[in-house]
């Protein structure tokens, strides 16, 4: 990835807190354009990572950035070209969701009412209601409003799905891939994995304050496990099978054979072509269990 | 001025502006309250015969002294500490509820999320605090001329402007202490700890030090002492003392903004 090509930048990212190692060294790039998951349990150094990020936080070591600016020393010229939504939401209660967009409107500039109208229709929000009366879910909305309101050309999105219902958090996912055809770049922090596997093109997997696994959603995929189930017509060959390289928990039962497979399917498709086999089951696995896989593999 | 700059001081102004209604309203009806009993007072030879059975010390520590004069009606009632106390403790609660208040809410980390300086940011907030404190003031100033009048409580104008100036001064002094500590270390109780401590503390130093002979030396060290030392309900004012708490105040504020960029802003 050439330097003009990548956004966000982090080169050995390291925030201790007193004596609390929230972040252990984080290098990752997030290239122009892409939708770029961040995924990892809770406390494994997401959102401290993301407000290094936005400034908010003080590397202990190393250095974070994007637009190949610092976001210590010139973190406003960066912000002025980011939006963000924080994990953690809190929003001044006394204001109407119209006078925070305004507010933020005066910060920011290039502040479109139409365009504000437009999102608080498409999120079904109503921005003349106090924020104090709004339901955790539409406290979201709004923040999800505000970071789709001015033209940016990272996005940054902390959890930004709790507490929103199913239909919005599809009208959300339609918003992040939109945002992208404009050629924005998404960085999107989860636990949700569905949410990143649907939306993202590559994703970082964290633990414990370091990246544990780095690729696009195929490539983390094929690295986990996918379960096995196959109906032979003919006598099943219980030993080869239960030979075969990855194989995880095989068994022969009768005509079936179930296994777990943590690597190629190639070599089970090798000995399947030499019998008689009914049917066929192959179970796509989702990032979850990759992630899941990755937590069992790695100390912690 | 651009919309960013109103922004950054009216967005808090907005948030303080029940506040101020309610000190302005307190403030007022205090002292309106308090000199509406002058007539009762006034030149009475028995209060100052009551006075004089009291041991001079406690005399000397709660302002009682001339009760029975203009003079020292105010400021045994009003001056010699309630309300400026009062105007130091609404300084300080603006600036915390504007600065470690908000940051501790968690409700800074989306503001400071936008192209914004926390520098700009706290000098927006500090300068909506002064403007709530002046006009707390100001309304102060008009209940105190307004009972003047209606209550018949002789007194030069500018003695009780000066006074009520001072006050302010003393008030916006602790309340860029709360900035600078706040811009050290964003944690409310701290903030209200060290800015009403050492408004409490100054106002011991300045009424009880006197009494010893011992501590009467170390009296100099209270800014209570630096504003009202000249009984400025009596005397006209020397420009130092304005100067005393006003340059101190502009050097705390100082530390605040500059220590703010350099730190970690705590989340929720």
């Amino acid at each position: 990835m050439d330097r003009a090509d990548t956004v966000v930048q982090i080169d050995g990212l390291v925030k201790h807190y007193g004596n609390v190692e929230a972040v252990r060294g984080i290098d990752l790039k997030v290239a122009r354009g892409e939708v770029f998951g961040f995924l990892g349990p809770n406390g494994s150094g997401k959102s401290t990572t993301i407000r290094c990020l936005l400034g908010l936080l003080r590397p202990t070591a190393g250095r974070i950035g994007a637009f190949g600016l610092d976001a210590t020393r010139e973190g406003v010229e960066m912000r002025r070209r980011l939006t963000y939504v924080p994990g953690e939401l809190r929003l001044p209660e006394r204001l109407t969701g119209m006078e925070l967009a305004t507010s933020f409107g005066h910060l920011r500039g290039g502040f479109d009412p139409a365009r504000r109208d437009q999102l608080a229709e498409r999120l079904r929000l109503d921005l003349h209601r106090h924020l104090r009366d709004l339901s955790t879910g539409n406290r979201r909305k709004i923040a999800l409003l505000l970071a789709f309101l001015f033209d940016a050309e990272l996005i940054v999105l902390d959890e930004p799905t709790i507490g929103l219902d199913p239909l919005m958090q599809r009208e959300f996912l339609a918003m992040v891939r939109e945002a992208r055809a404009a050629g924005a770049t998404v960085f999107l922090s989860s636990h949700v994995m569905s949410e990143v596997q649907r939306a993202a093109d590559r994703v970082a997997i964290l633990r414990a304050g370091k990246v544990v696994a780095q690729g696009t959603v195929a490539e983390l995929r094929g690295r986990a496990r996918q379960r096995i189930e196959v109906w032979f017509e003919d006598d099943p060959p219980a030993a080869e099978l239960k030979a075969l390289p990855d194989m995880v928990e095989p068994v022969v039962d009768d005509h079936r054979f179930t296994a777990t497979l943590s690597g190629s399917i190639q070599p089970l498709l090798t000995l399947l072509a030499s019998h008689r086999v009914g049917s066929m089951l192959v179970e796509e696995p989702d990032l979850e269990e990759a992630f899941l896989d990755l937590y069992d593999g790695e100390p912690a | 001025m651009n919309a960013r700059i109103l922004e950054l001081v009216g967005g808090p102004l907005r948030a303080m502006r029940r506040a101020t209604v309610w000190w302005s309203l307190g403030l007022a009806a205090l002292v309106a309250g308090t000199i509406s009993v002058w007539p009762a007072f006034k030149g009475s030879s028995g209060i100052s015969q009551a006075m004089d059975q009291l041991p001079s010390g406690v005399v000397q520590a709660f302002g009682l002294q001339d009760f029975g004069t203009p003079a020292g009606f105010l400021r045994g009632n009003l001056y010699d500490f309630f309300v400026p106390l009062l105007l130091a403790a609404a300084a300080v609660l603006f600036v915390n509820g504007q600065t470690a208040g908000e940051e501790a809410s968690g409700r800074m980390e989306l503001y400071l999320a936008q192209p914004i300086s926390r520098r700009a940011v706290l000098i927006g907030r500090v300068v909506a605090a002064l403007i709530a404190l002046m006009v707390v003031s100001i309304v102060l100033l008009l209940a105190q001329l307004a009972s003047d009048a209606a209550f018949d409580l002789q007194i030069d104008t500018g003695l009780v402007l000066s006074t009520i100036v001072l006050s302010g001064l003393l008030a916006a002094f602790h309340g860029s202490l709360a900035v600078a500590v706040a811009g050290i270390r964003g944690r409310p109780s701290l903030v209200l700890a060290i800015g009403l401590g050492v408004a409490f503390a100054g106002l011991i130093v300045n009424s009880l030090f006197p009494l010893s002979a011992v501590l009467a030396p170390w009296q100099g060290l209270s800014p209570w002492d630096w504003a009202f030392g000249g009984n400025p309900l009596e005397n006209a004012t020397d420009l130092w003392r304005y100067a005393a708490l006003a340059v101190p105040s502009v050097i705390l504020t100082a530390v605040g903004v500059f220590a703010v960029a350099r730190r970690d802003i705590s989340g929720a």
